[in-house]
């Protein structure tokens, strides 16, 4: 496995964990779970994207 | 969109990701990297979109206000049975979506309105957990209640208008669209929740037509 696709798949782990926890936030209306869902789903979501962005950029910078 | 819907993105979108983070050794194809680029950026965006959605959406409901313990007084306010308590007229006639009912007078009508009620919302849940609780009676507000929130749907509605008791003074009106005099001062609607009087309150009971 390329240093790459170890970065996907770090990537894919946390897309996959954040969206988890986006929906265990949907079983409750409590404002505990509006704040599980910004604190901990979507930073989650967002630092998977950015880390496959990052791999895509110095990919990219390789070839 | 439809919670069934929101669900299903969401389903979707972790599917796929968790596809390309097993097979992550399909990205050396063309194919594969169009592929991972909708899984692991396109369709978690949407699906962050609209939970985002749906959580600000559900951050409106009276449910979610009064799930901590101590607003369990306000919402039962809302039913008491006299008009002169503003929250319950309000409440019990529909001038405010029942469902709603405490977002609709307690947030802001600004641009940012939203998002401050939020933040308001959060440091509600930090002294929920982690400050010390007041008493029901003893909770005020962060700031004096802003006309604003009631001529966002009273201005220029003829009862507002043409209410005697708005212009017992030639500047009364401005002064109160100006937020000079509020609406709940003294002898105004300043019968709010009250609810250190709640427990000899007679409550309203809605029959089935009325829920």
């Amino acid at each position: 496995m390329t240093r790459i696709e170890q970065r996907i798949r770090w990537a894919s782990i946390l897309i996959v964990a954040g969206l988890l926890i986006q929906l265990g936030t949907f079983l409750l209306v409590h404002p505990l779970s509006f704040v599980a869902f910004l604190v901990i789903g979507c930073p989650l979501v967002g630092a998977g994207i950015v880390l496959y962005l990052v791999s895509l950029t110095q990919n990219s910078t390789t070839e | 969109m439809p919670f069934s819907a929101i669900l299903v993105v969401i389903v979707v979108a972790a599917a796929v990701a968790l596809v390309v983070g097993v097979r992550a050794n399909l990205t050396r194809s063309r194919e594969g990297k169009a592929f991972a680029f909708v899984a692991l950026f396109i369709l978690p965006g949407i699906a962050v979109w609209v939970g985002y959605n749906e959580q600000m959406d559900r951050a409106e409901s009276k449910t979610f206000c009064l799930s901590c313990h101590v607003m369990a007084d306000y919402g039962k306010s809302l039913y008491v049975d006299d008009p002169s308590y503003i929250p319950a007229l309000h409440f019990q006639n529909n001038y405010v979506p029942r469902d709603r009912a405490c977002y609709t007078c307690h947030t802001d009508y600004t641009m940012f309105g939203t998002l401050n009620s939020k933040i308001r919302g959060v440091r509600h849940v930090l002294v929920e957990y982690f400050g010390t609780i007041p008493k029901p009676e003893n909770i005020k507000l962060y700031t004096p209640f802003n006309n604003r929130e009631c001529l966002y749907c009273h201005l220029g509605a003829r009862k507002f208008e043409e209410g005697r008791a708005h212009s017992r003074t030639p500047d009364q009106m401005a002064r109160i669209k100006s937020n000079q005099l509020s609406c709940t001062s003294s002898h105004c609607h300043d019968i709010v929740h009250e609810v250190a009087t709640l427990k000899d309150a007679i409550l309203w009971k809605e029959t089935p037509a009325q829920q």
